[in-house]
């Protein structure tokens, strides 16, 4: 599994969204189920699966779909894989 | 030396002056003595706790900076959180712990002799420990270097605009506003004095004219359910307008020295969910409740339930935060329970409102939503108000009763106010809403007011300034400067 794979699947099992759904457009707060408890369970399958720890500062800044990548990119995750 | 004094504005004043005209390598001279003597004017015993907390914070925090290892620095910002609490739990929770245990051995039938402490809680101890503890997490964290200049680390601690009620500061926010010279800005002068009279229009003609109707009402040995209801419901109003306006004075104080504090509300009352109160009401504590207490309770949970119990943690925190007492725990735990039920029924919630066709009218839907967290937040304030939890849960139950609403009780419930006292507290409460909603339309009112003519701000300012001088009345301090 890549890291796009992966990151995907983190939001699969954090939101409990369908694996076919649209994740380049979700949004915090915009999305059903990215809500702001659904946030903290997406946060704790992130750091689980990227072994990774995401400060609450960088939890705030983590609101859409990108914006996940480009933080877990600062945090040393290559997405080049 | 309260906020709602000719003396405070004096000397507010007076160090303006002195501040502009000082080098600014010496300021930080001045702010200390300042914060030390306003601090000294309201409670002069507390001054060596203050001190003490202040070393050791800043000491602790130089020696986590030095250690090496991660485990290391952990362990001494455990130790330096624990004895910050440690103040914090000797001189307002002791008797709330000791009480409580003994209760408890009452109804067990056990022996415990351990007396009632004559204490007195230490002026803004709940504050500044709360700034103590993020600024040694955060070096934990490695958001921030420890401060070395003892001056600005201890006005971070003592400032006093923000001393006595918060906003509660982070200081990676304060201290690096506190080091940079501030030059004389005509913009935030004028500002912060738009805002302290705004927070004294607040103050002395809301909150303060309503406080001797909710005290009756709270003070009555059996009040009607309307009384309760009204008197409920005017608390809400006071609490707020003390608050904020609380707030207001000390944001508009700070920008007098060219610093900016964060904002504290975000008109609360207008929320349209509990979520969305507090992201609204005393900002300040909840952000520091949700950096320092909820997301640490998140890490590693995956389920929706495991989250739901952070929750209702972090609200019991906050309900003990504000005074030591089980009515408060109580407050705590009725929001937890609000924010987990608003949580676990929203999809039906939204199901609802699509079957009964609310969502074809978003604005009318928005206002049932505004309407009930009012009513929601309102009813959890008969726990913060009353003094007992027996005397907590007869307001709760006469609150909940229909024939508390009936339009005849809450007549007959306003004769609380005489004629005089109902039009003026009227005519400034309607003042407030105009205000409020320049701001929810405009952006921001201070914004709107300045692109307006010199003639209307003038008038403006005359009409703030002049009702209180006319109309405002002023009690003794504020609500939260009790905590």
């Amino acid at each position: 599994m890549n890291k796009i794979e992966l990151y995907k699947t983190a939001f699969i099992n954090g939101l409990d969204v369908v694996a076919d759904a649209t994740f380049e457009e979700m949004q915090l707060g915009v999305t059903k189920e990215w809500d702001s408890i659904g946030h903290m369970t997406l946060i704790a399958e992130l750091e689980d699966a990227f072994d990774v720890y995401i400060d609450s500062e960088w939890i705030t800044e983590f609101n859409t779909y990108q914006s996940g990548i480009d933080l877990l990119k600062r945090l040393g995750v290559d997405f080049g894989q | 030396m309260t906020f709602i004094s000719i003396e405070f504005l004096l000397f507010v004043a007076l160090l303006v002056a002195m501040y502009y005209v000082v080098p600014h390598r010496f300021r930080w001279v001045l702010l200390l003595a300042a914060s030390y003597l306003f601090y000294a004017t309201l409670s002069i015993q507390f001054i060596p706790l203050l001190l003490v907390s202040t070393a050791f914070t800043y000491v602790t925090g130089i020696l986590i900076e030095r250690q090496d290892e991660k485990r290391q620095k952990k362990r001494l910002m455990v130790m330096g959180v624990f004895v910050l609490v440690m103040f914090l739990g000797w001189f307002k929770y002791f008797n709330f712990v000791n009480d409580s245990l003994r209760a408890m051995a009452g109804l067990m039938g056990w022996n415990y002799d351990i007396p009632y402490q004559d204490i007195v809680l230490p002026l803004a101890i709940s504050f500044y420990t709360f700034q103590a503890i993020s600024y040694l997490v955060d070096l934990y964290r490695g958001k921030l270097k420890a401060e070395r200049h003892y001056g600005y680390f201890s006005i971070y601690f003592a400032f006093f605009p923000q001393l006595v009620a918060g906003p509660i500061e982070r200081a990676k926010k304060l201290l690096p506003q506190f080091k940079a010279e501030q030059r004389f800005d005509y913009e935030h002068v004028s500002y912060g004095m738009k805002r302290i009279a705004w927070g004294f229009f607040k103050k002395t003609l809301i909150a303060d004219r309503l406080a001797p109707m909710v005290a009756t009402v709270f003070s009555r040995p059996d009040p009607t359910g309307s009384e309760i209801v009204l008197g409920t419901m005017l608390f809400s109003i006071q609490l707020y307008a003390d608050f904020s306006a609380c707030s207001d004075i000390a944001i508009g104080t700070a920008r007098l020295f060219g610093i900016k504090l964060t904002e504290n509300f975000r008109q609360p009352h207008f929320a349209v969910s509990i979520a969305d109160f507090w992201n609204r009401w005393h900002i300040s504590l909840s952000t520091w409740l949700r950096d320092y207490i909820f997301i640490p309770l998140c890490k590693g949970k995956k389920k929706r339930h495991q989250i739901y119990v952070a929750i209702i943690i972090t609200f019991l925190i906050s309900g003990i935060w504000h005074g030591a007492a089980w009515s408060f725990v109580l407050w705590g735990l009725i929001h937890g329970i609000y924010r987990v039920f608003g949580d676990a029924t929203k999809h039906h919630r939204e199901q609802l409102a699509s079957f009964v066709r609310l969502d074809r009218t978003p604005e009318l839907h928005k206002w049932i939503n505004i309407a009930t967290t009012f009513q929601l937040v309102s009813f959890s304030r008969v726990f913060f108000v009353s003094d007992s939890v027996a005397q907590a849960f007869h307001h709760a139950r006469l609150y909940v009763t229909p024939s508390s609403w009936a339009p005849t009780g809450m007549l007959h419930a306003l004769e609380l106010f005489s004629l005089l006292d109902f039009v003026v507290f009227l005519f400034f409460f309607t003042a407030v809403h105009v205000f409020q909603y320049i701001e929810r339309t405009k952006g921001s009112a201070w914004d709107w007011l300045a692109g307006r003519s010199t003639l209307a701000n003038v008038a403006i300012q005359l009409f703030v300034i002049v009702s209180v001088l006319v109309f405002g009345v002023s009690s003794e301090g504020f609500i939260y400067g009790g905590f």
